[in-house]
């Protein structure tokens, strides 16, 4: 591709967000501060309890509320408005609870306190059952059912595959090692709180305010809500506000959103549902917990020869994306290093606990933090160096792996060695301090989860030569206006400023599957490159006639076409624009593209390249474990990405270090805290996130290894960053005192209770 | 919110007055970050809250240099005591337990008096005042009355005050020579933290430098009050100080204790940091009147 | 219950009738319209909400609108000059990648403000330290420190500026 070797005006540079300094004077508009006329506030009322039946409801005193439009319960839900890829999830219940966050009613008032005040007054009869909340005892045969209706706990899903043969492989291992792991749940923690405004046209058609990352989606989803209303063939129309957070808790449509759907189709006005702290908490998904059984085995020069892996998996009382995390987690399992022989099994089981979704990772974090952790406790039982251990199983560029992933470019070895060359791995003689390394593979160029992988882009010059792309994709805060408009930018030969990213409103915007799976650089980049190739090569045809030049040697450059070599024929694009523009048969300079990456679904056999290319990675962690308290302290942290080209060095950072900090608080400090179904830390004060007092030094080394098929050689890495840190920690704190801890978060009572049974105390 | 009326006396009586007026209903509120989320989560519905900001004396932090007593009005905050430099210098215990309450914008506004009156088990703002042997001043409808800090606790929420009763502010005796002080709230990050376990340590030792005449072990979230480990001081009065008695002392304090399981920790963790702490912070106790010593 | 109010916001001065139970946040984002204050969790815990009052960084959330009657209250809007050009600190945060998603940023600017008003020579750990009550989800906060350290250059450079 000519893109990978001309030098670059605009892609590459550290080019501040296109919208901050909006945010930085406090005008950008959240979804908690619009307001729209004649709107009226929502607000839902949780279950009691987290298994029990619903006897009976009375919203009388509710609904003759002064000020109350409306109350709805799960008799007022069509019956086929279900939520969930499965959709075994009404967004109000009926009759049964399942858990604590199962909604039980909604009421729309013309104030909040209204609001609150109606729910207090709706009165709920439950007979209260027994909860399941183990899923390993909830899998056993005769453990009570979640949902009466079905015959077992354990969920229908795919999760089971063996490539190669992994008994034979075992046999054949000079060294094996086996061992569970467990991860609990942690929760996205965005600042702005999940929220969404519905409302109809007279002609019952439905604009929906929400902060969603999936707005293609969501609005297929809501068109189903609609149908199920006896509202068919309608519209809806998804309009995303500034978005205050995402990290994959907006990829599937919530309760909040169809409840705000039915109160303001019901009450004719427009409903604003807006979660407060507590319910952000509690009532949004998590990411998926897991309970890890993984063996793993080498031969006497360090090959690896087979990966078997059982996973169960806490489904909660309803589905959501937690349940397909295993078709990600299949992509370390199976392609993490080389290993010819895998096995995975997962089995998925309904509980009376809360549900997860995405984030940020998808499973990733969580399988590799048990292989991570396991390839340390094997490189050390075949007495290999644990950092030569993975160079000898490293991934290389041409590689086919078990699972059907195609390994085109590959930084793997770089970001091994950049870690290594940072971060000093030689014996430190100071008690107490450790390091630890773990490497990574995620999808780089998109990810067909779904049938389709694509983006669309409509691209539209003006007479001034001010571009505006209309885009599929989604930011939210990540920072894809600004690799949208840097890559248009550098095709166009303008600068950054000149082009006017949108991407808020689905009237608007082309189709887009989702900001999910760090693919916005990939293929919504590639999506904006391609309509703005279409118009380069349209605005090259009209030049080559005003400048009497040959189309396909014109080149653009700061703000203008030129022949390079001739000063004559040179033409500042806005005066060409206009002249295409207000002549005889004028025409106007838009484009349109549908890119939809060259990856496979992987079908039933869940083989199958799922992504066009994939980003490597290294991180490295020193650490200091207070062996009195059992704290662990991180001194040093270096994150090595091989992230095919840094289209914005600047953002890409910002990327690597809130991922970081993120998996750090996934691997020491963060933890939904449950108590026989109950959130009982629903609060930022008992939800530990790092503060800035606990924000460590972080190195970044960024490899470049040019990708092929990304816009400019890009690949993504909005996730990345938080995919090692956990084992990088665990592997750390072993190298630092010897103790292995095999549950996150890695707390300092894990760690000295460990140390304590370490001594035999 | 629920609504309220807010009523802003000038002047102590002024304020017991208004209390008087509206009884049943009235709370007084300092700086607010505790009524005021209570308030909020309802669980607290008050008609009036009477607030104490503008009462002058309350605010009042004043060190007399002739008797040697620090006095501290019931509305400073804890910011103003963490940013004055004599209670950094001559009062290290009660700097490292204000200097690192919730944030800064809840210490810009939240009071030492406040918290004190809020009586959570935690209770940074009591500990380094109940090993520095405070005395609150109250003053209520009944006139004034003095009751040591570390006796102004019932309960979790609750404490002696009687209903009308303001605390004016809280007396620190005159310091002994060869003192040192210090605080350590141990949890799992460095901020924004309720504590696993609090722990307050001050040491005085005789003019020989070794042994020790005075001694207080405070611990936050220890029991359901702030408690004082009588026995572990009991052991270090009279002994010359060093790492193995420290250690001596901290197992007594975790015996005396009465840590209990919650969301924030576990009961065998605690002890072992009050094992733990007191010695250590018994060893930066000594280490200040080591520094001091060599600053003069 | 409503009280009569006088008080200074951004250099201007504004007399208001407010209820006695309102918030400052309330009062600032519902009544009268600056939307630019963020209320991410409502009880002091995460520090979205930071205004300044009386030189103080304090959250909103949890100020009594009827306690800044007779002070000088600063909030994100007033920030940047009538000309429109951004603070110093707004600039270096836009500069230097201090904002993302940009929820916590108000808060975090305006915290900001208040340590450099009081310290300009505030150094990396003071910066933690008076920054340690605004939660950040999306930076990992390095950007953050980088932002507020080149605003110690920005507003220096301003100043000689001014002088020269």
């Amino acid at each position: 591709m000519d893109n990978q070797n001309r030098e670059l005006s605009v892609v590459g540079k550290p080019i501040p967000k296109l919208d901050a300094a909006q945010k930085a004077m406090g005008r950008a508009e959240y979804i908690q501060d619009i307001k729209l006329p004649g709107m009226l506030y929502g607000k839902i009322l949780y279950s009691k309890f987290a298994n029990a039946n619903i006897i009976k409801i009375d919203t009388s005193k509710a609904k003759a509320l002064d000020g109350v439009h409306a109350v709805l319960t799960g008799e007022d839900i069509p019956k086929k408005m279900k939520m969930g890829f499965i959709k075994d999830n009404p967004p109000i219940k009926k009759d049964r609870v399942s858990s604590f966050r199962d909604e039980v009613a909604a009421v729309a008032a013309t104030s909040l306190d209204i609001a609150k005040k109606a729910l207090d007054l709706i009165e709920i009869e439950y007979e209260e059952l027994k909860g399941i909340f183990d899923p390993e005892k909830a899998m056993e045969k005769d453990s009570p059912l979640v949902h009466a209706h079905l015959k077992s706990n354990v969920l229908k899903m795919p999760w089971n595959i063996h490539y190669g043969d992994v008994e034979k492989a075992e046999k054949e291992s000079d060294f094996v090692v086996e061992d569970r792991f467990t991860t609990t749940w942690v929760t996205h923690c965005c600042m702005g709180t999940s929220g969404a405004i519905a409302l109809f046209d007279a002609s019952d058609n439905l604009t929906i305010h929400t902060n969603t990352q999936i707005p293609s989606l969501a609005q297929k989803d809501f068109l189903e809500s609609l149908k199920a209303m006896g509202l068919e063939n309608k519209r809806v129309r998804v309009i995303k506000p500034i978005i205050g957070g995402g990290f994959g808790s907006k990829l599937d449509t919530y309760a909040y959103e169809h409840i705000s759907i039915l109160l303001a189709h019901k009450c004719k006005k427009p409903v604003k549902i807006v979660f407060d702290r507590v319910e952000e908490f509690t009532a949004t998904s998590t990411r998926q917990p897991t309970v890890i059984y993984i063996k793993q085995g080498c031969d006497k020069n360090g090959k690896l020869t087979f990966r078997d892996m059982k996973m169960v998996l806490d489904n909660g009382a309803h589905t959501s994306w937690g349940a397909t995390t295993p078709s990600v987690m299949l992509m370390p399992i199976s392609s993490l290093y080389r290993v010819e022989n895998v096995k995975y099994n997962a089995k998925c089981v309904y509980t009376n606990n809360t549900y997860s979704q995405a984030m940020r990772g998808y499973g990733n974090p969580q399988a590799t933090f048990a292989i991570e952790s396991s390839m340390d406790m094997l490189a050390e039982k075949a007495g290999i160096d644990r950092i030569e251990f993975r160079k000898i199983n490293k991934n290389q560029s041409g590689d086919e792996t078990p699972q059907g992933l195609k390994i085109t470019s590959c930084g793997l070895e770089e970001c091994i060695d950049a870690v290594k060359k940072e971060l000093k791995f030689d014996n430190n003689n100071e008690k107490g301090v450790g390091t630890g390394i773990a490497s990574l593979i995620h999808v780089g160029g998109g990810a067909r989860i779904y049938g389709s992988d694509g983006c669309g882009a409509i691209l539209k010059m003006d007479d001034y030569g001010k571009v505006d792309i209309f885009t599929g994709g989604t930011d939210m805060g990540q920072g894809l206006d600004n690799i949208t408009a840097q890559i248009v930018a550098e095709e166009l030969g303008l600068l950054a400023e000149d082009i006017n990213v949108v991407h808020s409103d689905s009237d608007v915007c082309p189709w887009d599957v989702g900001a999910h799976a760090s693919r916005s650089t990939f293929v919504a980049g590639n999506a904006a490159l391609g309509a703005a190739k279409k118009v380069k090569k349209k605005i090259q045809e009209f030049a080559s006639k005003i400048l009497d030049a040959p189309a396909k040697e014109l080149e653009f450059k700061d703000r203008n076409v030129f022949l390079p070599g001739d000063p004559e024929k040179s033409i500042p694009i806005g005066k060409l624009l206009r002249k295409a523009h207000f002549s005889p048969n004028g025409t106007m300079l838009m484009a349109e593209n549908f890119y939809d990456p060259d990856n496979r679904n992987m079908g039933k056999e869940l083989k199958g390249n799922m992504s066009m290319t994939y980003s490597f990675g290294a991180h490295g962690v020193k650490v200091k474990v207070d062996e009195e308290t059992g704290k662990v302290e991180v001194l040093e942290y270096v994150a090595a990405h091989d992230v095919g080209r840094a289209i914005n060095p600047l953002l890409l950072e910002g990327q690597v270090y809130g991922g970081v900090v993120m998996g750090l608080g996934y691997a020491l400090t963060e933890e939904v805290m449950h108590k026989d179904g109950k959130n009982m830390n629903a609060n930022f004060r008992d939800y530990k996130l790092f503060t800035a007092k606990d924000a460590v030094k972080i190195k970044a080394p960024v490899i470049e290894t040019i990708d092929k098929d990304g816009p400019f050689g890009a690949k993504g890495i909005g996730e990345p960053g938080c995919v090692p840190t956990a084992p990088a920690v665990a592997n750390a704190v072993y190298d630092a005192v010897g103790v292995r801890i095999k549950d996150l978060p890695i707390t300092p009572e894990k760690v000295l209770a460990a140390l304590k049974e370490k001594k035999g105390e | 919110m629920k609504e309220f009326k807010y009523l802003s006396p000038t002047n102590i009586e002024e304020a017991i007055s208004f209390y008087g007026q509206h009884s049943e209903t009235s709370k007084f509120v300092a700086g607010g970050t505790d009524v005021i989320v209570k308030v909020k989560e309802g669980w607290m519905e008050p008609d009036f809250l009477i607030s104490l900001k503008k009462i002058k004396e309350l605010s009042e932090l004043h060190k007399n240099e002739a008797t040697k007593e620090l006095s501290i009005g019931a509305l400073v905050t804890h910011a103003t005591l963490e940013k004055s430099l004599m209670i950094q210098n001559e009062y290290p215990i009660i700097y490292d337990a204000v200097s690192n309450i919730g944030s800064l914008q809840v210490r810009n506004v939240g009071t030492i008096g406040g918290n004190l009156m809020n009586a959570v088990p935690s209770a940074d703002g009591a500990i380094p005042l109940i090993a520095l042997d405070g005395v609150a001043l109250l003053h209520g409808p009944d006139g004034e009355r003095s009751v040591e800090v570390k006796d102004l606790f019932v309960k979790p929420y609750v404490t002696v005050l009687k209903p009308g009763e303001i605390l004016k502010k809280i007396t620190i005796p005159p310091q002994d020579a060869n003192v040192g002080s210090a605080y350590i709230k141990f949890g799992r990050r460095a901020a924004m933290e309720l504590p696993l376990i609090g722990i307050g340590v001050l040491l005085t030792l005789d003019d020989d430098l070794e042994t020790c005449t005075k001694a207080r072990i405070v611990l936050g979230v220890a029991a359901p009050t702030p408690m004082r480990a009588f026995e572990a001081e009991k052991s270090l009065v009279g002994q010359k100080i060093n790492k193995e008695i420290l250690i001596k002392a901290g197992h007594l304090a975790a015996d005396e204790s009465k840590v209990r399981d919650s969301v924030r920790g576990k009961a065998w963790h605690r002890k072992e940091m009050i094992r733990v702490q007191v010695r250590r912070m018994g060893l930066k106790c000594l280490d200040i009147i080591k520094n001091s010593l060599e600053e003069k | 219950m409503t009280t009569k109010i006088a008080f200074i916001l951004n250099g201007d001065r504004i007399s208001y009738e407010i209820k006695d139970h309102w918030t400052l946040s309330h009062l600032l984002r519902e009544e009268m319209g600056l939307i630019g204050t963020k209320e991410g969790c409502g009880n002091g815990e995460c520090g979205a909400c930071t205004v300044i009052v009386d030189k103080l960084a304090v959250n909103s959330c949890l100020y009594l609108a009827i306690d800044i009657d007779d002070t000088i209250v600063e909030t994100i809007e007033g920030l940047a000059s009538t000309d429109g050009t951004l603070h110093p600190l707004q600039q270096s945060f836009v500069d230097n990648g201090g904002i993302q998603c940009g929820f916590c940023s108000p808060g975090m600017i305006m915290s900001s403000k208040a340590l450099l008003d009081e310290n300009p020579d505030a150094d990396r750990e003071e910066i933690k330290h008076a920054l340690a009550g605004n939660i950040c989800r999306c930076t990992g906060y390095i950007q953050i420190f980088e932002s507020v350290e080149a605003a110690k250059e920005l507003a220096v450079e301003n100043k000689g500026g001014e002088n020269g």
